[in-house]
């Protein structure tokens, strides 16, 4: 005994043109989207990782936007230290001028003079800003650090000696800034202590050899502090070539996970329009086949 | 010896028989298309013979009974099968609302304000004293909180509105159940006085098919050709002629409706049909994703709460909540707010008091928060991949489950088909033999007609 068929075939007709339809509207999905992946259904797991993939890339997009501002900042910080390096220099020049025994005390109070102009621009440069914080004075950025007693001609710091941590990238810290302290009135090379020193010594005609070292000391220990924002924005560089790989590396990674091959997805389509047609096509020739009444008549 | 007038009972009796043949032909073809309806079968039986004179002589034929071709085994898987895509459609269409609030593909979902909110504490322990970042940190937390309230909200109006759709299959089902109790007392009439119960069985069964688009149901034979129908877990539905309605309650917890059947609550029992997939969705899928939100919300709101108020603002005071704190985690990613409205209250400054502008110590650490486990052993961010996944994988799970039993239950209805289908073909050639038939006996009736005619002629 023969299986009897279905003889109902519209059902199966109707499933094959609904599958081959629902092909056609992925590959048209894809193709307009450019993904493979349009919803996390479709790929639990790339989904995911897709979460984790854009955390890391708007992250780097942070990192990169806070070092545009911290190289700006360093930039600003070792041009003052530049022009105040300058300074000394000048300062250095006058003071071995000064020690020349053959000055008169006239000469040596126009040196004087010039000397104090010049201690005045220093604590000018060491009270420069950069957005409004003060770059010089540790942590307590809110206030000037550096006052000039006139009566005295001393220097008074008033910030602190702290430093600060900033980040650069995933794992990569680097020492935020130099105090004012350890600038300006540093022990081994006082530049304000050398440039009050020098202004007495010039004026009075007393210790000007002493004077001469104690400058010579200052500029050299400006110079070898000075080093510290070249090597901050030497840092910054090599991180910021990083963080763009990693970008490139990121946006590779997403399309990976997400990203519908072109090709494949309009091969898919053609070959599913073609099905749809072929499918259509068989229908209405089923549907308008004959039957044994048709030939009965 | 025979007889003239028994031979012509027998065309007579004949052409009755195959009369009834040709209605049952005619009636196959004009439900052709009806849906459910079996096709049926003219049974001609040979009527039991007579003997007259020692010789055996045959009495022609009856139609005995008209039957109707079905399976009931086919019947009842079809029934199984369709209860349990119902219930997968169900899910899915669900589960889909749910996943459209997390899709990271197309731009939706947490991560981007999650990581932003992180994003501008990073700026401000570049920039701890400037007023402008400050406020910019207070802006990407309230964008965090709404978007965590949101998502929360969202989630909430898809549990009422699917707690409507559960009242509305409650009362789907109770209007079938109704007429399959009619029903079933036409069944067991028609074959208790030896008719075709067919007919009225094919309704039934279109009916417990329909029923099972909405609750998963077992069928027991109650004899006599009676059905009897309960839940999945053997709740009485219809049992003769009689319904025994669902009925919906209140939650006095939640305030969704529980369903109850003979006074019991089966809620959790049904499984089956649109309303199992319905239940499902609002009382296990959006919880579980209710809870996961929620934990995220209070573990990283009280994190954040913590070490600020371990560091000192602007002000030189010790920091206070950034957030609102939330009393238990149920709810926190509803009601989670940001409480700071001064910039200069966010302690980005480490100790000790009253700490510094310009130190950025707690800035660095709220935002070593982002890479720390806060949450079940995860950082914040890998907690809600863990989210995005959950979501992603209950429905591609439950696709995939669909697409197996769509193709079975084709193949079902397919065998289904071969059973009770009718086939033009078949019944065109039926129509055939039982019209050559009929035109025979009429023939026969004909000829005795003349042979009677010359048998009074002899007479006379």
């Amino acid at each position: 005994m023969t299986v009897r068929l279905n003889p109902d075939l519209i059902p199966n007709l109707l499933i094959s043109i609904e599958q081959s339809k629902m092909n056609e509207a992925t590959a048209t999905q894809q193709l307009a989207s450019g993904r493979n992946v349009n919803q996390p259904s479709d790929d639990p797991a790339a989904s995911a990782a897709l979460v984790r993939n854009h955390d890391q890339a708007d992250q780097d997009a942070q990192f990169l936007q806070n070092m545009t501002s911290l190289q700006a900042k360093f930039q600003v910080a070792d041009s003052t230290l530049s022009n105040t390096y300058q300074a000394m220099n000048r300062a250095l020049t006058l003071a071995v001028e000064g020690a020349n025994g053959t000055l008169s005390a006239s000469d040596r109070q126009a040196l004087a003079s010039e000397v104090q102009g010049l201690l005045n621009e220093t604590v000018s440069l060491a009270n420069a800003t950069y957005q409004g914080a003060y770059l010089f004075a540790g942590t307590t950025v809110s206030s000037p650090p550096f006052t000039l007693d006139p009566s005295t001609n001393t220097v008074t710091y008033n910030g602190d000696s702290q430093t600060t941590t900033v980040q650069l990238t995933n794992g990569n810290s680097i020492t935020g800034n130099v105090p004012g302290d350890q600038l300006f009135l540093n022990g081994n090379g006082s530049i304000f202590g050398s440039l009050q020193d020098l202004y007495t010594a010039l004026n009075t005609g007393n210790n000007l050899s002493a004077a001469v070292t104690e400058v010579s000391n200052a500029v050299s220990k400006l110079d070898s502090q000075r080093v510290f924002y070249g090597n901050a924005l030497n840092q910054i560089t090599l991180s910021d070539s990083f963080l763009n790989q990693d970008k490139l590396n990121l946006s590779q990674q997403e399309n990976g996970l997400v990203g519908a091959d072109m090709a494949e997805v309009a091969s898919n389509f053609s070959q599913a329009e073609v099905a749809n047609q072929a499918t259509l096509s068989a229908t209405s020739l089923i549907l308008n086949q004959k039957t044994l009444l048709d030939y009965m008549a | 010896m025979g007889s003239l007038s028994a031979s012509l009972n027998i065309a007579l009796q004949s052409m009755l028989a195959e009369q009834g043949a040709i209605e049952t032909t005619s009636n196959n073809i004009a439900n052709a298309n009806t849906p459910g309806y079996s096709l049926q079968r003219p049974d001609l039986e040979e009527t039991p013979p007579v003997s007259i004179g020692g010789k055996s002589f045959g009495t022609g034929v009856q139609l005995s009974q008209v039957t109707s071709l079905r399976d009931a085994v086919l019947d009842l898987r079809v029934n199984q099968e369709t209860q349990q895509q119902s219930q997968l459609n169900s899910f899915i269409s669900g589960g889909q609302q749910i996943q459209v609030l997390f899709n990271e593909a197309a731009g939706t979902g947490l991560q981007s304000p999650l990581t932003a909110f992180f994003n501008t504490l990073s700026e401000l322990a570049t920039n701890p004293s400037d007023l402008t970042t400050r406020q910019n940190v207070i802006t990407a937390a309230q964008n965090f909180a709404s978007s965590l309230n949101q998502a929360s909200a969202n989630l909430a109006t898809l549990q009422r509105n699917t707690d409507l759709g559960v009242q509305q299959s409650v009362s789907q089902i109770n209007s079938l159940i109704s007429q399959i109790a009619q029903v079933n007392q036409q069944v067991v009439a028609a074959s208790t006085t030896g008719g075709n119960a067919g007919p009225f069985e094919d309704q039934r069964q279109q009916l417990i098919l329909k029923l099972s688009n909405y609750i998963g149901v077992s069928e027991v034979d109650a004899g006599n050709n009676s059905l009897t129908v309960t839940t999945a877990n053997g709740s009485a539905l219809v049992v003769g002629g009689q319904s025994f309605a669902l009925t919906t309650t209140a939650n006095s917890s939640n305030g969704f409706q529980d369903v109850y059947s003979n006074g019991k609550d089966i809620t959790s029992q049904i499984t089956g049909g649109q309303l199992a997939g319905q239940i499902q969705i609002r009382d296990q899928e959006v919880p579980a994703v209710q809870t996961l939100l929620d934990t995220l919300a209070y573990n990283l709101a009280n994190a954040v709460n913590h070490q600020n108020s371990a560091g000192f603002d602007l002000n030189g005071m010790a920091g206070g909540n950034i957030f609102n704190t939330q009393a238990q985690q149920a709810g926190a990613a509803a009601s989670i707010s940001v409480t700071i409205t001064d910039p200069a209250k966010i302690a980005a400054s480490g100790g000790p008091s009253p700490g510094s502008p310009g130190d950025n110590t707690n800035a660095n650490a709220l935002v070593a928060l982002q890479n720390q486990s806060l949450i079940s052993g995860l950082t914040p961010l890998n907690f809600y991949s863990n989210l995005v996944f959950k979501v992603g994988n209950d429905i591609s799970s439950a696709q995939t489950e669909q697409t197996a039993g769509s193709q079975v239950l084709l193949q079902l209805q397919n065998l289904q088909g071969g059973v009770s289908g009718v086939d033009i073909n078949e019944e065109a050639a039926n129509l055939m033999r039982f019209q050559n038939a009929y035109q025979a006996s009429a023939q026969i009736s004909s000829v005795i007609d003349k042979l009677m005619e010359a048998t009074m002629n002899m007479v006379t």
